[in-house]
């Protein structure tokens, strides 16, 4: 069973995320904030990130690129309310891109992609 | 002793005398006078002078040396008198010339009553006039205007007509104004022409006579050794004078005056008279020149003025929109989260209810309305973000690919196929480029909104002078004007294309950074979205 970390600053959104994602037969684990989110990727091992790029006081990117800059080796797949952030440089760090949408297929059908990407990946 | 004169006599009868004529009367009662005026030069009067000397009057040898004195002294006076008449003559005529000299600011004006002074009868009654003046760079002196009859015939006709009108100077150059002087500029055009000479050749005879600050009288140039004859040559004339124009030690110009036609002698006074005029008509000349090139400057600053104010009603719509864009966006952001709470868990309801549960309609409409909200709500912050670019130089033809390549999926579901045209060698744009794309990929949308029935895209780039033209064509339905015209406006609504800020925001993304969009319809159908990029920084 993969395990994701899912990083939102609305609990209401993570407790949405983990339901919808639990369905899929995910292992979800949520932080709050960046500084949770870092403390859970140092204490146990995750398959994927997914990260809301507007956090509270803090931001989704600078979280991505200490999670790369510190040799995570987990998959990041950002989400935001803007767009156009899929033409910002410093949201190419990130293996995978949605807008939010109460329609969470985008994210599962991405979450699939990346995950599917890394298998492939980890065999050759 | 009788005398056959009358001038022993106080008073005669008019038959007395044969030299007083009509409405000299009161001669005939006034001896002083008629002995001055009349007996003088009278016959009768020599005879009885030598009839005192035969009779042996005193003063008969002396009164002949007096009379001789007298006669003498009297046509100087005529002469003077006369001189005296025609620099009055003159005066007057300067003074009229050069009121309208001194008032006027219109060099046509200047031009004409200058030439018609010079070649007129009324004025110094030369037979053609040509000026010259300094080119603006002060380089050259050019031909400028020709005035006068090119032969005998027209010479003739011109002046029967003048002399039929009894206009005065003023009315003439009036008149030359308004109908000739359009023609006679072109009419010595080929003579004109021939009469460039730059400023430096210093032994030119129009540079001499600037230098010298007075006019120089060329006489019998075709056989004058010392002359440049091809001066002579170009006017068809030997004789002509070369009047040099300066105002305030300004080189203003050249005017040369001949008798083409009549071979007149020009005179030493014709030379002075045309020397005072010389002045006033530089003056004017340089006033009128300069107020021609003030009304161009001002042209000029009105222009720049005007785009000046288009851009700061642009800079204010942007803040303006920039403003709301910045509410809009807040407003947005907490309205985004909450509203996907609610309808991500009226998904996940509405997956776990059974088919027949009759809430499930409820849940229904929550999952439509939020994804109907979201959509509004991602318009809108696309809107906001889009706001504040920043530009770099792209390469358009790659943009192009990677935007219509994220299209491929709506357009292969739309059954819409995509021509690309894209020129070689395209200059870099300095654009955002995300907003770019937004734009691009927000007209192919629009455009398939169009293509109901699919088709085919026609997505070019070529280049357009200084800029670079990106070009989205489609087959579809032609909009209306009032469609197109809701396209650029925000939130403008029509049956057509409902609501929205898409294009309206491409707009002004586009228009905010000196590009432009415009929208077109085809007269075959289709309708084309041209994006125009500037390849430089656009400078005012």
């Amino acid at each position: 069973m993969a395990k994701l970390l899912v990083v939102d600053d609305e609990a209401n959104i993570r407790l949405l995320y983990a339901a919808e994602l639990s369905d899929e037969g995910y292992d979800v684990v949520t932080a709050g904030s960046a500084l949770e989110a870092v403390e859970k990727l140092e204490s146990g091992s995750f398959d994927l990130a997914v990260i809301d790029i507007k956090l509270k006081n803090e931001s989704g990117i600078e979280l991505l690129q200490r999670i790369v800059k510190e040799r995570h080796t987990v998959p990041v797949i950002l989400c935001t309310a803007f767009s156009c952030y899929k033409d910002d440089f410093s949201a190419w760090l990130a293996d995978g891109y949605v807008v939010k949408s109460s329609d969470l297929q985008e994210l599962k059908d991405e979450i699939a992609r990346v995950l599917a990407k890394r298998q492939k990946a980890a065999y050759t | 002793m009788d005398w056959e004169c009358c001038w022993s006599r106080d008073h005669i009868e008019a038959d007395h005398c044969p030299y007083v004529g009509e409405g000299e009367e009161d001669l005939l009662s006034s001896q002083r006078r008629r002995i001055v005026e009349k007996c003088v030069e009278c016959p009768r009067f020599k005879n009885d002078l030598a009839r005192m000397k035969g009779a042996g009057y005193p003063l008969s040898d002396v009164l002949p040396y007096i009379l001789t004195e007298f006669q003498e002294q009297k046509a100087q006076m005529g002469a003077m008198l006369s001189f005296l008449n025609s620099r009055t003559r003159e005066i007057k005529f300067l003074r009229e010339v050069g009121l309208v000299l001194q008032n006027s600011i219109d060099l046509d004006e200047v031009l004409s009553i200058a030439m018609t002074a010079i070649t007129a009868g009324k004025g110094f009654g030369m037979n053609r006039a040509f000026l010259l003046m300094t080119d603006k760079e002060r380089r050259n002196i050019r031909g400028y205007l020709g005035v006068g009859p090119r032969d005998y015939e027209e010479a003739w006709r011109t002046w029967e007509d003048i002399s039929r009108s009894n206009f005065t100077l003023r009315q003439l150059a009036r008149d030359f104004q308004k109908t000739k002087l359009s023609s006679e500029k072109v009419k010595f055009h080929d003579i004109l022409q021939q009469l460039t000479v730059p400023l430096a050749d210093q032994g030119h005879i129009f540079n001499r006579a600037l230098r010298g600050k007075k006019p120089i009288l060329v006489e019998n140039a075709l056989n004058n050794p010392d002359l440049d004859r091809g001066l002579a040559r170009i006017l068809g004339v030997d004789t002509f004078l070369v009047m040099p124009l300066i105002s305030r030690n300004r080189r203003i110009g050249v005017i040369i005056a001949d008798n083409c036609i009549t071979h007149k002698p020009i005179t030493l006074q014709d030379m002075q008279s045309l020397e005072t005029f010389a002045f006033p008509v530089a003056f004017a000349l340089e006033r009128a020149s300069l107020y021609e090139r003030l009304q161009e400057e001002v042209a000029k600053q009105k222009a720049a003025n005007l785009k000046l104010r288009e851009q700061q009603e642009l800079i204010v719509k942007m803040e303006k929109m920039a403003l709301v864009g910045k509410i809009t966006s807040s407003i947005a952001h907490s309205i985004r989260n909450p509203l996907m709470v609610i309808g991500g868990f009226a998904r996940t309801l509405l997956k776990g209810s059974s088919a027949d549960d009759e809430k499930r309609s409820y849940l229904e409409s929550i999952v439509r309305e939020t994804r109907q909200l979201e959509e509004v709500l991602s318009e809108v912050l696309d809107y906001s973000e889009s706001l504040f670019p920043v530009t770099d130089y792209w390469d358009l033809n790659e943009l192009v690919v990677k935007a219509m390549g994220e299209l491929e999926g709506v357009m292969n579901g739309a059954g819409v196929a995509c021509r690309m045209e894209l020129a070689p060698d395209l200059p870099v744009v300095r654009i955002d480029y995300k907003q770019i794309s937004y734009c691009l990929k927000t007209i192919t949308t629009t455009a398939l909104s169009a293509m109901e029935l699919g088709g085919e895209l026609h997505v070019e780039s070529l280049k357009d002078g200084e800029a670079v033209l990106l070009r989205v064509t489609d087959d579809g339905k032609p909009l209306s004007e009032t469609a197109q015209v809701a396209l650029t406006t925000p939130f403008f609504q029509t049956q057509e294309l409902g609501e929205g800020v898409g294009l309206s925001l491409c707009k002004s993304i586009l228009e905010r950074q000196g590009n432009s969009l415009t929208i077109t319809g085809r007269p075959g159908g289709g309708n084309t979205y041209s994006i125009r990029l500037l390849t430089k920084k656009e400078t005012i």
